[in-house]
Formats: structure tokens, C-alpha cells, sequence
């Protein structure tokens, strides 16, 4: 069994590129900066190359693939690589890292964490973001994917709907370990009273704006109801992407990570009207930081972390996916009966998503599958 | 087609045949040995919260019958030579007596909370182990050519993990915790393990 103190060489692999913001990078970023914190080496491949989002990233640690290319992937547009070429550079990083464990993020996409998990001859750990792959592509590629699935020693799925999608489409189990988030980023501010002295309500979207499954239409229906009632209503978006807004409405564009702390701080609703294939919500986990009321669609890793709808312990609204008349019913409600107690169980329930608590989690199942997985030696008969 | 084609054309298929069925079972024992090592991980989570577990005894201001209750669980756990039947019980005992006291004890030691989470996350890989080694030993081509040799078929191990969150999985090397009673709580424990002889199992895997 390896020793539980030994400092560990990591080789995470990132299928998409640091060039752009998204829920992937953040989270190998996040894990990426614990690791070094807890006394670990994490080295990081990826394609692209860093961007100013990745600054906590040491240009040494990290190795780029080359550029990626956008191809359509399982409803959206991926930007990915592939290739004989990416495949060599994949090797030659896993060879001459010299990893004790290799921590591949979504194993199963056409990408270089597939290329990384097929060369691969350390131990594997892997974790599964996605929640709903097209299932009828991955019975077609079965035979061909099960022998690079069997080479995963740990996964980690980051919610229970991603478990299930493992456990029906993969034939394999995973440990359920969410996303982490940098709480004290967040949770600054006092949870009690008003953020901000005006008497404007500020609602507050962040998102891709031109991906439909994000849901802004349906919020833009909302907002005319609620503003027969709070015509003051301050409505502020921010996100990827460009398309007619009407002018009630103010668009940041990409923003920074200091600038979404500071806007989720400012924000006194947050909604999240996403329609569907949300594996995890982050940006609702920082708002909750933030001491954000919450209004969410009800999809179930929405519901995972506010709780049913009518239960009196929930930690902020759900709406039916898509019904813009309930999401304007939930926003009113927030609005009107201001609940500190909820706010501040929300604060409490975000904290446990801490990258302390996550992080030891993650590193458990290192220590779990480095002392599971067949030696070396076996592996690279296999290879 | 002459017959030296014809020759040529058997010892390529006989080679790519033989190719793929090493292949196969190389797939086969790579399996295998996890589950084995898994189970030897599992097996080294479990005594350690049952440890853990006997530990909670000396915490100050427990009641006598809380800690009776908890150490006679905890020693029925680490009893040697269970049946696999007879131990997945007495785990899951341990789990519900655990749950049970956790709202009654003076403190809740994060110890054993990650312990537990250890447990539980050791043994979802096991069980995900043992069920990639069985869907590839009961393959028709690895039962009819032996690919799995005389290894005992692996099982997975059936237990209640208890109402525990993941989250709390500390690594072995976490830094200790000032509560009070994790000094003198190494007493116990050892006793128990010299009383109860630790499974032959521990000792292999250190030396892993």
C-alpha cells in the first residue's frame, strides 16, 4: 500500500481549453490550486493555452496539446482535439511526467482525456461531469470504449444524476463528489439586510447567451410579469455570446472572476431558468455564497442542492423547467418576503462545498485507488 | 488459391486469434487483481473505522451504556475469522449503532467521520471493481478457454454504510485534531487489535 504521507505526482487531463471559461476548467483549476496546497505536485494537460482565467496556474506545470478544433459534440459545439498528432503529445507527456496517478476529467469525449485514459499505464482515476451522454452512440461504441473503461481504477461522478449516467451507459460505479467552490471568495458579505442601499431589486443572470439550454428566453418572458410589479427592477446578465436584448436589460459579456464575485455580491435574486443538461450547479452554488436569493429551475441537480420545492427547509425557489409564469411567481415571492434564516442556511449548505471539504474527498480516492490498482508492471502488458 | 496462400492465411488468423484472447486475458487477471487489492483496501477502511469506532469510548463525558453499546458493536466487527456473511452484518451493525448514537454523543469526533467516508468510498470502488472483473469472467470465450485461471471468483461486499456524506473523507494524512480525546485514544484501539488479532490481510497490504 503506497504511504499515506508521500507528496503525489498528478497528471490531470482537461479535455477543454483554458482559452475559454466553463465548469470543467474551473473545477481542474480549483483542484489544481488545493492539490499544490495540500502538498502535492498537479500537473495539468490541456489544449489551447492558458488563459488570464488560469492564473493560478504555474506555466511550468502545465502542457498544452496545441490548438483545439470546434466540432459538433452531444448537442453543443466542443472545441477538442484529436488525432494521431494529439495522441503522440498525450503519450510523451504521460512518459516523461513520471505521474503516480493520472486524473482524467470526462474520459468518455472524443478528446484527449479519451487518448490519455487509452495510453495510460499509471493508476486512473476519473472523474464523469456530464449528466445525460446520447446514450445510443455510446451502445455503438461499446465494444469498442469497454476496454479503455475497465483501465478507470476510481470514478468520481460529481452528482448523483452523473452517477446514474455512469452506472447505466458505463456499466461502472462512481464515488459522488460535487464541485468544489472557493467559499471565502464568496461569502463575505453579511448576510443580513440589503447589498446595496437603492431601492432597485437587482436580478441577476449569468450564462452563455446563445445556448438555448441555458434558458435565458424564458427568463426574458419572466420579466415583464415581474416588473408590473417592480418596475424599478434592475436585471443584469452576464455570460458568453451575443443576441438582441431588450433594453430593460444590461449585458456584461465575459466577465472576470473578480468581477462575477463582485456581481454575484451586489445581486439580490439569482436565477438559474437553465432547461436542461446541467450537471452540476456551480454559479448557483457561488450565488448561494454570495447570500443571493435563489430562483431555479427544477432540474434535478438543482433540486439536489435547494431541496423540493415545498419542503420548509429549502434553500431557495424551484420553478417547473421552461414555465416562465412560475419563475415570475418565485422571483415576487423572494422579493417580497425577504428571508435571512434561508439565506443564511444557504451560506451554511455553499461553505460544505468548500474546496477543503471537496478536496479531501477527491484526495481519499486517490488514496483508495492507488492502493486498488494493479501494479505497473501489469499495466503496461495491457498498454 | 495455392497452398502455401492458403498456409500463410491460417497462421495470420491464428495469430491475430491468439493476440486478441491474451489480450483478453490480460484484461481479465488485470481485473481480477483489482478487485483482489480493492478488497484488501476495503477490508484495511473497515478495521479502521471499527477503530475509530472502539476509540469513541474514550471521549469525555460519555454515558457507560452509549459505550458499551458502540465498543460491543465495534469488537463484533473486528472479530477474526467472519464468514463474509457474518461480517458484512456485523458492519452494518456497526453503521446503525453509530447513526443511532451520533445525535446523543458530547462531541462529534471528524476522525470517525472520515473514517466512515473512507469506508464507504472504498468500498464503492471495490464493489464497482468486482463488478468489471465478473462482466469480463463470464464472458462466453473467458469461461470456455479458462482466460481467469483458478482465481476464486470475486463478490462484492454488502453492507449498510449509514447515513454518512462523502465530504467528510479526510485523508489518512490529515492533520490530527485538537480534540481532547485523540491523544489517549490509541490505548484502546491497539488493545483491541492485539485481543482480536487483525486479519492476516493488513499485514499483506503494507507490504504492497
Amino acid at each position: 500500500m503506497t504511504d499515506p504521507r508521500r507528496s503525489l505526482r498528478i497528471g490531470m487531463v482537461c479535455p477543454y481549453s483554458f482559452d475559454v471559461p466553463g465548469g470543467v476548467q474551473n473545477h481542474v483549476l480549483g483542484l489544481a490550486r488545493y492539490l499544490r496546497q495540500a502538498g502535492h505536485r498537479p500537473y495539468v494537460l490541456a489544449p489551447g493555452e492558458l488563459g488570464p482565467s488560469a492564473a493560478a496556474l504555474d506555466l511550468e506545470d502545465f502542457a498544452s496539446v496545441g490548438a483545439a478544433m470546434p466540432v459538433p459534440y452531444n448537442g453543443s459545439v466542443a472545441r477538442v482535439n484529436f488525432g494521431p498528432l494529439s495522441a503522440a503529445r498525450v503519450r510523451r507527456w504521460l512518459r516523461n511526467g513520471k505521474f503516480d496517478l493520472i486524473h482524467i476529467h470526462e474520459p468518455i469525449t472524443p478528446s484527449i482525456s479519451l487518448l490519455a485514459l487509452w495510453a495510460a499505464e499509471q493508476p486512473v482515476v476519473a472523474t464523469f461531469h456530464i449528466a445525460t451522454p446520447r446514450s445510443r452512440s455510446m451502445q455503438l461504441a461499446g465494444g469498442v470504449l469497454r476496454a479503455a473503461i475497465e483501465k478507470i481504477d476510481a470514478g468520481i461522478a460529481v452528482s448523483e444524476s452523473a452517477r446514474n449516467v455512469v452506472v447505466q451507459h458505463l456499466g461502472r460505479d462512481a464515488v459522488v463528489i460535487p464541485n468544489g467552490i472557493r467559499f471565502d471568495d464568496f461569502g463575505k458579505r453579511p448576510i443580513s439586510g440589503s447589498p446595496r442601499p437603492s431601492q432597485q431589486p437587482r436580478l441577476v443572470f449569468i450564462g452563455r447567451l446563445d445556448e438555448p439550454r441555458k434558458g435565458l428566453e424564458v427568463l426574458l418572458a419572466a420579466v415583464p410579469l415581474i416588473r408590473q410589479t417592480h418596475p424599478n427592477l434592475e436585471v443584469i446578465i452576464a455570460g458568453q455570446g451575443s443576441r438582441p436584448l431588450p433594453s430593460w436589460c444590461r449585458s456584461l459579456g465575459t466577465i472576470t472572476n473578480e468581477a462575477k464575485i463582485a456581481l454575484l455580491g451586489s445581486a439580490d435574486v439569482f436565477v438559474a431558468p437553465q432547461l436542461a443538461r446541467e450537471s452540476f450547479g456551480i454559479v448557483l452554488l457561488e450565488a448561494m455564497a454570495s447570500g443571493a436569493q435563489i430562483v431555479a429551475s427544477d432540474l434535478p441537480s438543482f433540486v439536489d442542492l435547494l431541496g423540493p420545492p415545498r419542503d420548509e427547509r429549502r434553500l431557495g425557489e424551484v420553478f417547473p423547467v421552461g414555465d416562465h409564469r412560475a419563475l415570475a411567481r418565485a422571483v415576487l415571492q423572494v422579493l417580497h418576503y425577504a428571508n435571512p434564516l434561508r439565506k443564511a442556511r444557504a451560506q451554511q449548505a455553499a461553505r460544505s462545498y468548500d474546496w477543503s471539504s471537496v478536496g479531501t474527498a477527491v484526495l481519499a480516492t486517490y488514496r483508495a485507488a492507488l492502493s486498488a490498482a494493479p501494479t505497473g508492471r501489469m499495466r503496461e502488458a495491457i498498454g | 488459391m495455392s497452398t502455401l496462400e492458403m498456409l500463410a492465411l491460417m497462421i495470420i488468423v491464428v495469430v491475430l486469434l491468439v493476440w486478441r484472447i491474451s489480450w483478453l486475458a490480460s484484461r481479465v487477471q488485470r481485473a481480477t487483481t483489482r478487485a483482489e487489492r480493492a478488497w484488501i483496501t476495503l477490508d484495511a477502511a473497515l478495521v479502521g473505522r471499527a477503530q475509530r469506532a472502539a476509540d469513541l469510548v474514550m471521549l469525555p463525558g460519555i454515558d457507560p451504556a452509549t459505550a458499551l453499546l458502540v465498543l460491543d458493536a465495534a469488537a463484533a466487527a473486528l472479530e477474526p475469522d467472519l464468514c463474509r456473511g457474518e461480517r458484512e452484518r456485523a458492519e452494518s451493525d456497526l453503521s446503525h449503532v453509530l447513526d443511532t448514537v451520533d445525535p446523543m454523543l458530547p462531541a462529534s469526533p471528524s476522525e470517525l467521520a472520515s473514517e466512515r467516508a473512507r469506508a464507504s468510498i472504498c468500498r464503492r470502488l471495490h464493489n464497482d471493481a468486482v463488478a468489471t472483473a465478473l462482466s469480463l469472467r463470464r464472458r462466453y470465450t473467458v469461461r470456455i478457454l479458462r482466460l481467469a485461471g483458478h482465481t476464486d471468483e470475486p463478490r462484492p461486499f454488502e453492507m449498510a454504510d449509514g447515513s454518512i456524506c462523502t465530504l467528510t473523507a479526510g485523508p489518512p494524512d490529515s492533520p490530527p485534531s485538537s480534540l481532547a480525546y485523540a491523544q489517549p485514544s490509541m490505548q484502546p484501539s491497539r488493545e483491541l487489535l492485539q485481543s482480536a488479532k487483525p486479519p492476516t490481510v493488513i499485514v499483506r497490504a503494507a507490504e504492497n
